[in-house]
């Protein structure tokens, strides 16, 4: 009796599952500026499936250290499985000089100057905030700002930045210029879906010397979460800036729920490019639609191969659980790691675009 | 003034002795009483500038919630509750800084009038506004700032339901909640309540975890048993606030039935023609008044034809139901405050306590189900110190039609039980699902939830919670919230769209009975005709007609068992059983109506509806059937007989609406190989009416009886044994054989 209630509650999950698979030409499909779609369409769909029976034959009663090299590593908080790697790819960013003289430049940034007065400013030769130093009126609003500036807090200017400018203006890309290359964590997570379920891989970026090594962190099983998230945790410092893909509204809130589910006291509220944003605004018109796998065809050509779209990462991975067949995690962590090179091309990608405009 | 009233109904052509009974219901002086320790200034000044003085029962709460009670006050509508939980409420608010409140309302629009409420009482307190509705509406990016600042939370379980997987954003307000105020209490029964005894349960957990732990204030409609149902609804002890001390104009409770329209005496006239009459009487005598209807289709109808009968006062009479846009239930609400509004016909989406002023007459337009109901509804009419007038209009069910017969067990009848059902399987698995998603589920949960270990175990088995060292944590593929239902178990929502847009939505078995191929659908008083129904897209297409008909389904039903684990008793050769059963239901056909007669019908070819359910079934002994056989009376129009009638009387023992069980009886069922007869519930899963009804199944069986053998008709009528949704247009009945049959079983219980 209780079995074929937990049955029908598991049938259940089938049918409010988050996509929905369409009969419709590959690449034909009307996403503009969708991240998550809830679409996946049915070439797509049956591509995956005949790439998980593959990955189901080839890797069967293979252990999970042969399959995918890396080690198991442990904390306070629990264990997961840690791989690592290392790419020919550096993160581009704005230098702090160039930062300034962008930034510095637009007068508007000064709480109670608009367009108008920006212009009068400019006029009498008030041309950088540090001009304003000199202006009676506006010299304490220009010297707040100066000095948040030159002690590099990214949140107080990018709150400034925010009150003025959308958030996918260039003027924020260019705060990235005050942060040296090694602050910056890029940043992506794989889940059994939208919310309210295990994260199953944390993959971060960072650089290190004139290359980017890439950490995942996966979990082995559901109890290895709370090991994965604190690991990803102990990545974070003072002066860390995190960079994402849509981690405003997916990855950022989904590792708080996390965090807050396990009782994790710790926060990884810090400054935040969502690379999103500037992508969308960049490139609008012409990409078919902004996805980072779509992004990534686009712009840097690349086509993925054996990938597991987004939207079936959560049953593969559950499909890893009830068989234990290591196989089926490759994908996953490969699109994750495709995921994180390409983020911070597009980042760099972002600028380049920036200075030539 | 209801004198003349009463004389000139009397003059009028078309009154015919329809009244069968007057009660008066006389006046009562107010009670008042006084508090165990004197308000801060700011809320006894508030009290005073506002002329409240305290009602006994008002200053009974306050002292009780003061001294850290549990409470829940069952007092009658518009007796004065809400003053009653806000001033103790308040008072904690602005003693603790931090301190913060939930409270819990069934509907959207509650929320919204009750926004208003504390809104004027903080300004006329002259406070900062600390309240704040939080729910679908509210815009995304207030919604941070609501959580973080607001010291009152006004919002409904659905929302809850949604937002309890993200409370570590809430952990500031969890963490100060200090009240939890349940408003309308004894809407939560039935599934829909044990869900939410659920859900609050999970709400338990979570303050627990950020170590609050809030007192319960409940408001209630006077049911049967308010301690049992708070303390089944909470999990908490409660004190029971019932002695209404508030003033009570006098009032007229009329009983009254459509007149015959044959000589024969079998057939009355329509009461929706009669509600519709007598509506219009009470508009154009002045009586500004809200007609309560079983339907939303009945809603709509009765305003249409109302006002074809109103002249110049056309405009001044409107629907109300659910369904209807925020902006234009207030502006209603107001309308009828400020009496521009003369008359409302309204579903029961008006029985809660929405403000809308006290009116002078209420018209009840067939029994609601519940006494509970049918008082709440009675309340909306007294202003002031002037009589007021209640009616109830009978329908040509058997229900309906023995309280006309029996006034006296109306009104000497005492309110519903509410029933929670802690250990129903399906509900308790499911929230213990969403409680791992909310935090990891430990051993020490069982006190949250019954069935505890079995319940993980199954969920574990299926690999929907994993067992980890941190406790239990949901590992299945969708958010467990949107595999839960709060108030329906199956979840299927079917889109109407008309002209490409969005008419509304209904679940799927409301789609088979409203929006079926053929089907009238009334919208904000326009007809609409369903072209099409898509079930795989799960769409209606709907087009805007001038239709004068409306339409009602027909269907068959069957039945199978599938376990008797549950319950099983015998007596002297009578198998009562309760158990698990399949229900399949063919939607054949519908018929087309106008208000009093049948036009037409048309076949319908829907793929029928299934569902599990719990069913109570007894089987005719041989020697009964054998003495049925011997005296040429017919078997089958017996059972189905009794079938109905027994349905009918149900909502009396159970807290149920008519509708919410089914019956099927056959001569010869393929599982029982008996003429048997089954009642079970229309909840997938059951909601623990045929346990209560296997539990009282000998007083039901009597209380059958004497509805049949009492009514003053020959052969069966809609006062008895026909039903008005029998799926088989109540064919065979057997009035002789069902009173011979039902007489047999009850002696051979009695020989027991």
């Amino acid at each position: 009796m209780l079995d074929h209630i937990a049955k029908r509650l598991k049938d259940k999950a089938k049918w409010v599952r988050e996509y929905e698979v369409i009969e419709t030409e590959d690449g034909d499909m009307e996403m503009e500026g969708a991240v998550m779609p809830r679409y996946i369409c049915a070439s797509e769909y049956e591509r995956a499936m005949r790439l998980k029976e593959q990955l189901l034959r080839e890797y069967q009663d293979k252990s999970l250290e042969e399959v995918v090299p890396g080690e198991t590593i442990s904390n306070d908080r629990g264990a997961c499985y840690y791989i690592q790697h290392k790419h020919d790819v550096s993160i581009q960013k704005a230098d702090l000089e160039k930062s300034r003289q962008v930034i510095c430049s637009n007068l508007k940034l000064i709480y109670g100057i608009g367009e108008v007065r920006e212009r009068e400013l400019k006029q009498q030769g008030y041309n950088t905030i540090y001009d304003l130093m000199r202006h009676p009126r506006w010299r304490d609003e220009a010297g707040k700002f100066l000095e948040a500036f030159e002690s590099r807090d990214t949140r107080t200017l990018q709150d400034l930045l925010w009150r003025w400018f959308p958030r996918s203006d260039p003027l924020l890309l260019y705060l990235a210029g005050i942060h040296d290359k090694n602050d910056f964590i890029i940043f992506d997570i794989e889940t059994m879906g939208l919310f309210g379920r295990p994260i199953i891989l944390l993959g971060i970026a960072r650089q290190k010397k004139e290359r980017i090594n890439t950490h995942q962190y996966l979990l082995r099983d559901i109890p290895d979460e709370p090991g994965a998230l604190w690991e990803f945790i102990s990545h974070l410092e003072e002066n860390t800036a995190l960079i994402t893909f849509n981690g405003r509204s997916f990855d950022i809130p989904y590792v708080e729920e996390r965090l807050g589910f396990y009782g994790l006291n710790a926060s990884i509220e810090r400054p935040h490019f969502d690379v999103l944003h500037f992508a969308r605004r960049a490139f609008r018109g012409r990409v078919p639609d902004c996805r980072l796998v779509t992004l990534e065809r686009y712009l840097f050509g690349i086509e993925r191969k054996d990938d597991v779209p987004s939207t079936l990462v959560p049953e593969f991975y559950e499909t890893y659980l009830k068989t234990r067949n290591p196989g089926l995690l490759i994908p996953i962590i490969e699109h994750n790691r495709q995921d994180l090179i390409t983020l911070s091309r597009l980042f760099s990608r972002l600028y380049d675009v920036l200075e030539d405009a | 003034m209801l004198n003349r009233f009463f004389q000139n109904i009397k003059r009028q052509e078309w009154y015919k002795q329809q009244i069968e009974h007057i009660e008066e219901i006389p006046a009562r002086e107010p009670r008042y009483g006084k508090l165990d320790k004197p308000l801060p200034n700011i809320l006894q000044n508030y009290l005073d500038r506002e002329g409240i003085k305290l009602y006994s029962h008002q200053a009974d709460a306050i002292n009780s919630i003061r001294r850290g009670k549990n409470v829940i006050i069952t007092t009658p509508t518009a007796s004065g509750k809400t003053i009653a939980f806000n001033i103790p409420v308040f008072e904690a608010l602005l003693k603790d800084n931090d301190a913060t409140a939930l409270y819990i309302y069934p509907t959207k629009a509650l929320t919204n009038d009750q926004l208003h409420v504390l809104r004027t009482m903080e300004r006329r307190m002259g406070i900062r506004p600390i309240s704040n509705v939080y729910d679908g509406d509210t815009p995304q990016r207030a919604r941070q700032r609501i959580r973080r600042t607001s010291r009152i939370i006004l919002s409904n379980p659905y929302g809850l339901h949604q937002y309890l997987p993200w409370h570590h954003k809430w952990k500031s307000f969890f963490q100060h909640l200090k009240f939890i105020i349940i408003d309308e209490a004894h809407m939560y029964r039935g599934v829909f309540g044990s869900n939410v005894a659920m859900l609050v349960r999970r709400i338990l957990r979570i303050c627990e975890y950020y170590g609050s732990n809030p007192q319960f204030i409940l408001s209630s409609a006077t049911i049967a048993n308010p301690e049992e149902h708070s303390r089944k609804l909470t999990g908490r002890d409660f004190e029971v606030i019932s002695n209404d001390g508030s003033i009570r104009e006098r009032k007229f409770f009329v009983f009254w039935n459509p007149p015959f329209v044959d000589s024969v005496k079998m057939v009355r006239r329509s009461p929706h023609q009669e509600t519709k009459n007598l509506f219009v009487f009470h508009i154009k005598n002045g009586l500004q008044t809200i007609c309560f209807t079983v339907s939303r289709q009945m809603a709509e109808l009765i305003t249409r034809w109302s006002r074809d009968e109103l002249g110049n006062v056309r405009d001044r009479i409107t629907t109300y139901r659910a369904g209807y846009l925020p902006e234009e239930r207030r502006e209603i609400e107001r309308r009828l405050r400020t009496r521009e509004l003369l008359g409302v016909v309204s579903t029961n989406a008006l029985e809660l306590g929405i403000d809308i002023g006290s009116l002078d007459a209420v018209i009840i337009s067939g029994y609601p189900g519940t006494i509970i109901s049918t008082w709440q509804q009675a309340g909306r009419a007294g202003r002031g110190y002037r009589d007021s007038l209640v009616t109830l209009i009978a329908f040509e069910n058997p229900l309906d039609q023995y309280f006309m017969k029996h006034p006296d067990e109306f009104f000497g009848r005492p309110h519903e039980y509410a029933i929670i059902d802690l250990e129903n399987p399906y509900i308790v698995m499911g929230h213990l699902m969403c409680a791992s998603a909310e935090l990891p589920v430990k051993e020490d949960d069982k006190k949250y939830f019954n069935l505890f270990e079995e319940s993980v175990m199954a969920l574990e088995r299926q690999n929907m919670v994993r067992k980890t060292p941190n406790g239990w944590v949901y590992s299945g593929i969708a958010r467990p919230v949107d595999i839960v239902n709060l108030n329906n178990i199956s979840d299927k929502i079917v889109t109407i769209i008309s002209d490409g847009k969005v008419l509304e939505t209904m679940d799927l078995p409301k789609a088979y009975d409203e929006a079926h191929r053929g089907a009238v659908l009334l919208h904000q008083g326009e007809t609409y005709l369903v072209e099409d129904l898509d079930l795989e897209n799960l769409t209606a297409r709907a087009v805007r007609r001038d239709i004068s008909y409306y339409t009602e389904p027909r269907k068959t039903v069957d039945i199978r068992i599938i376990n008797t684990e549950v319950h099983q008793k015998k007596r002297k050769g009578i198998d009562i059983e309760v158990g698990e059963v399949e229900v399949t239901e063919w939607y054949h056909s519908y018929v087309l109506r106008t208000c009093d007669r049948v036009i037409g019908k048309q076949s319908l070819d829907l793929p029928p509806l299934n569902f599990q359910t719990v069913g109570v079934w007894f089987t005719i002994p041989g020697d009964i059937e054998e003495k049925v056989r011997e005296r040429g009376l017919d078997l089958e129009g017996g059972i189905h007989a009794i079938e109905h009638a027994m349905i009918a009387m149900t909502p009396l023992y159970a807290m149920c609406d008519r509708w919410d069980v089914g019956g099927i009886s056959s001569p010869m069922h393929v599982d029982t190989q008996r003429p048997t007869i089954f009642i079970y519930d229309s909840y997938e899963g059951g909601v623990g009416i045929s346990e209560r009804i296997y539990d009282l199944f000998e007083s039901l069986l009597r209380v059958t009886l004497r509805l049949i053998q009492d009514c003053g008709c020959d052969e069966g009528c809609p006062s008895c044994i026909y039903s008005p949704k029998c799926g088989n247009e109540n064919r065979p009945l057997s009035k002789e054989a069902a009173i011979f049959i039902l007489r047999e079983i009850i002696d051979k219980i009695k020989l027991d």
